[in-house]
């Protein structure tokens, strides 16, 4: 029954393809996106066979996330973005208020929404308009690395409380200078939530009134939390993280090299942050720690980022051709694979099958099964996200208690959200 | 006659186009936008003098990013130009090799603005770093340059400073160009060399010293590629110089307008300081020939 649904799904996009292929012509296409190194190579190798199989050239345009919204905003502002454009689910609001940032994925030609789920299609759509196609569904979990853990006997953790006992006895007996997470910037920010939303079972804004939904006491108590993991020696100070010029997690010999040892990343980074690690050692994704007395896992799953086609682009079939093989033709999917996550597309979840990286799959799943409020996507709006970033920074550096500094954010998260009432 | 003054406006043309399309129209287009509300994505709306009343009564933000580019500024431009000045100096001697030397100090001006640079910078004064290791080797060590918000700057600056060598080749031309009958009238005298470095060198010099002075005013003003690549403007926002904050509010937070007006009060900014630098040095530059002299 799952082949017969695969075939149908294959042959259907095929079809459609087909049937675009002998209209369009040949043009010469720009694709941006970021990623990661495994991602920019499986998406060169993507585009290249894509555009070889419809005649098309197609450049890719890549860079790491840190500088993509900016670009991205500078090329929208100057209509120069790329025929095909990587854009954050959080960003839609952003770059497309009104549904008409970018072309109408209705109205191109080419591209097989049937693969899509109506809830797919209404989260990639402002105002009633589809303006981006979901790539995958993605949530944080928690990767740790077994090799640390099991060098000092430890068994992985299942709840904080196991957490905070582990880094003692890892502190103990492998070295002072290990560390069992990692939390900086936005990784704090969204630890903070997760915390606050395992106490309260509500995300950050509040649908109904679109102003933040906790009191400042939940979360000061998520903030402390965040104090506590530097206490107990868990993390780095961000005062120990500046001092080492901010480096990005993957980027550090100390996680190469195990000494710090588990982080709260985006299930479909895995590659990332696991292509580091120096010989032998293991980074799995495991569920998600929940703090005591907490009412839900708190997951912070969304819609993944969105494939949208630029409003200004002079081949807006063209570019629709090689999002459709991407997202839905098998060279596409095969190249592609688990590089962005578990594909949303049906015709790709039915052709990789159980293919691609075992390690984003059992991610992917401990996201899918746990448990969590619906996400707004103002969670991840530049200010906010700023308004979270620079007020934990002065609570780390004593210039804020933890509850100066939750009245601080949630004063800034509601002018903020107040723009949009 | 008539055919060539075409010709003149012919070679003129491209110029005037670029500065027309490239300077004059976003010059004056920026100033439209600081009395607007503008997110990039939609068309800007007219708010009249709104983005002004909000950065001088309201933005703890701007306030605290102006008072680190002028101190940012008053610590890099003395220190660039003394350091330029003195390496110029040497150069000037006729020592072995002394071409050398000279591509050799003039090479990080081209290098140092670079974003290669900064992640280098980044990495070399990082805790364990080659600056910390090589202090410790003299025992003395290791400094936070990034986490402590006072060194942070300093390491900024450092970067700023060591980029002296756009300076330091107008500072040795000058110097090769004073009349060598000077010195030896001094020398004569009796004068010794830091007399001489003081009472010849130095006034000779004061008009390039007041060019290099506005030059490296105006640039140190506009300094962005060093803090965003190795601080990002913090910590605590110590680093957070203006032409960052004007970055982030315009293609982070989609405030346009609003960071037009930030980039307008900078420019005011620069525009005064260099009004004064041009009042005060009739007190102070020495031009040879000058009637006042």
């Amino acid at each position: 029954m799952k082949n017969t649904r695969m075939l149908a799904a294959l042959a259907g996009t095929a079809f459609s393809a087909l049937a675009m292929a002998t209209a369009v012509q040949a043009a010469e296409l720009r694709m941006g996106w970021w990623g990661g190194e495994s991602r920019h190579v499986a998406t060169q190798k993507a585009i290249e066979a894509c555009g070889a199989k419809y005649g098309h050239t197609v450049k890719g345009e890549f860079t790491g996330f840190d500088g993509y919204l900016e670009k991205l905003t500078t090329q929208m502002a100057g209509g120069t973005e790329p025929d095909i454009v990587q854009v954050n689910w959080p960003w839609l609001p952003l770059f497309s208020k009104d549904g008409t940032g970018f072309a109408d994925l209705r109205q191109v030609k080419g591209i097989d929404l049937s693969n899509w789920t109506d809830a797919d299609l209404t989260a990639g759509s402002m105002n009633s308009i589809l303006q981006g196609l979901s790539v995958s569904t993605t949530g944080r979990v928690f990767f740790f690395n077994t090799t640390t853990f099991e060098k000092a006997g430890v068994p992985i953790p299942k709840t904080w409380d196991e957490f905070f006992e582990a880094t003692k006895t890892i502190k103990e007996k492998i070295g002072k200078d290990y560390y069992t997470f990692n939390a900086v910037k936005e990784t704090a920010h969204l630890l903070t939530i997760l915390t606050v939303v395992q106490k309260t079972g509500k995300d950050m804004v509040d649908p109904a009134t679109n102003r933040v939904a906790w009191t400042p006491e939940q979360l000061a108590e998520g903030i402390s939390f965040l104090g506590k993991l530097v206490e107990t020696g868990a993390i780095k100070s961000q005062k120990e993280e500046a001092a080492e010029g901010n480096v990005n997690l993957f980027e550090k010999p100390a996680w190469a090299e195990g000494k710090i040892s588990g982080s709260y990343e985006w299930d479909s980074t895995y590659s990332k942050y696991a292509d580091p690690l120096k010989d032998g050692q293991v980074l799995k994704p495991f569920p998600i720690l929940k703090v005591a007395g907490a009412v839900t896992d708190g997951v912070y799953a969304k819609p993944s980022m969105v494939f949208s086609i630029s409003k200004h682009s002079k081949a807006p079939e063209a570019a629709a051709q090689i999002v459709n093989c991407l997202l839905n033709e098998p060279e596409g999917i095969d190249a592609l694979g688990t590089s962005r996550g578990l594909p949303a597309s049906k015709a790709a979840a039915a052709r990789l099958g159980t293919q691609g990286e075992p390690e984003v799959r059992a991610a992917n799943a401990i996201v899918m099964a746990s448990a969590g409020p619906v996400v707004s996507p103002f969670n991840e709006h530049p200010e906010i996200r700023a308004a979270f970033i620079d007020t934990l920074e002065e609570y780390a550096y004593g210039q804020l208690n933890a509850d100066d500094a939750a009245k601080q954010i949630i004063d800034t998260v509601n002018d903020v959200l107040a723009e949009y009432d | 006659m008539k055919g060539q003054r075409f010709l003149g406006l012919g070679y003129l043309g491209p110029y005037i186009i670029g500065l027309l399309v490239f300077t004059a129209i976003p010059f004056f287009g920026s100033l439209y936008l600081s009395f607007t509300k503008y997110d990039l994505m939609s068309s800007p709306d007219w708010t009249g003098l709104a983005n002004y009343e909000r950065l001088f009564t309201r933005d703890r933000t701007f306030f605290k990013s102006l008072n680190v580019t002028l101190l940012y500024v008053l610590l890099t431009v003395p220190l660039k130009l003394a350091f330029a000045l003195f390496i110029a100096t040497v150069l000037n001697y006729r020592l072995q090799f002394i071409g050398l030397f000279r591509t050799a100090f003039y090479v990080p001006s081209i290098l140092g603005g670079s974003i290669a640079i900064a992640v280098l910078w980044r990495y070399m004064f990082a805790t364990e770093g080659l600056v910390n290791m090589a202090l410790a080797t003299i025992g003395l060590g290791p400094i936070d340059w990034f986490g402590d918000p006072t060194n942070a700057l300093l390491t900024i600056t450092l970067l700023r400073c060591w980029q002296f060598g756009s300076a330091m080749v107008i500072f040795l031309a000058a110097l090769q160009s004073i009349d060598k009958s000077l010195y030896e009238a001094a020398a004569i005298d009796g004068a010794g060399k830091v007399r001489i470095f003081f009472f010849i060198t130095l006034p000779l010099l004061t008009p390039v010293i007041f060019f290099n002075l506005i030059m490296q005013m105006v640039q140190a003003f506009q300094e962005f590629n060093g803090p965003y690549i190795i601080t990002q403007g913090g910590p605590l926002k110590a680093t957070y110089l203006l032409p960052l904050y004007i970055y982030e509010e315009a293609f982070k937070k989609f405030n346009m307008g609003y960071a037009s007006a930030i980039a307008w009060v900078l420019f005011t900014i620069i525009t005064v300081l260099t009004l004064i630098a041009f009042w005060s040095s009739k007190k102070w530059v020495y031009y040879a020939g000058d009637k006042r002299s």
